[in-house]
């Protein structure tokens, strides 16, 4: 959701459904954590008119959440550098 | 289903929020059917894609209460926040509920421990006024001794409880980020 909303801000609907096309989670539960995000500091909303129907609801990334979002990034890599290391290993064992 | 019974069970569920958030809760998730329907989906398809109205309504719960905790920490705020994450599925009831009662009987020995030595000299009084005459100062030393090491641990409780109160929250914010709920497979 963090990296969804680096780039640009995104409006609810279009943050959960590109989340929901590429992670099995049930839409429902992307409600909750936009509002945790937006509760701990790491979002902001505001209302824009749209040209087709109703005001949407859009997503801006703070500078806080920005913080976040690279300690995450940080992190996952180390992660996953450790993971793809132990498979290499364990490959080249077999 | 349709909408409004959706929009219906999930206002049920989040009876005990404030009016505020209730009120944009909702309206979060009928700007949701409004974009679902400019696409031309349908109320089934859209409700069916959400997933049930009770466990959004449970999660977004839990956020609250722990929300509150942190702003107010007292047993009550805590014992809602504990409470309604341990409401959000089976595996929180394992992993929540475990880890803290071993925690909760560590902090309650040591504050008994940390207590029952403070007052050691109140049992060597006590001890003389039941059988005069076998008082002795040894006795007293031993509790004075005594009560002086409760109060050490008792002041190293205070600490470890507030430690472990700080701990507390940040190990339920990261349940509700973890199993955030429904994974739909």
């Amino acid at each position: 959701m963090l990296v969804l909303l680096d780039q640009q801000d995104r409006y609810g609907y279009e943050l959960v459904q590109k989340i929901s096309n590429q992670i099995s989670i049930s839409e429902g539960s992307v409600y909750p954590l936009l509002r945790r995000l937006t509760k701990e500091g790491y979002f902001t909303t505001y209302l824009k008119e749209s040209t087709e129907g109703p005001s949407r609801k859009y997503y801006q990334l703070t500078n806080t959440g920005r913080i976040y979002l690279h300690k995450l990034l940080q992190e996952w890599k180390d992660f996953t550098y450790g993971v793809n290391e132990l498979i290499k290993e364990g490959v080249k064992d077999d | 289903m349709t909408k409004e019974q959706f929009l219906n069970s999930l206002d049920t569920a989040l009876r005990k929020l404030p009016k505020e958030d209730r009120e944009e809760i909702k309206q979060d998730f009928m700007e949701h059917f409004l974009m679902g329907e400019a696409e031309g989906k349908s109320e089934k398809e859209i409700i069916a894609a959400l997933g049930s109205p009770q466990q959004i309504g449970k999660e977004m719960a839990a956020n609250y209460y722990v929300d509150q905790m942190e702003t107010q920490i007292t047993p009550g705020s805590i014992f809602k926040a504990i409470w309604a994450i341990i409401g959000l599925g089976f595996f929180n009831l394992v992993i929540v509920l475990g880890p803290l009662i071993g925690i909760l009987g560590i902090l309650l020995g040591g504050w008994v421990a940390g207590m029952a030595f403070v007052l050691s000299p109140l049992l060597v009084l006590v001890n003389v006024f039941v059988y005069p005459g076998s008082f002795e100062f040894f006795d007293l030393f031993v509790a004075t001794g005594l009560s002086g090491l409760g109060i050490f641990i008792s002041i190293g409780m205070y600490f470890a409880t507030k430690a472990i109160i700080f701990g507390l929250i940040r190990y339920l914010k990261f349940n509700i980020s973890l199993v955030k709920g429904g994974l739909n497979a």
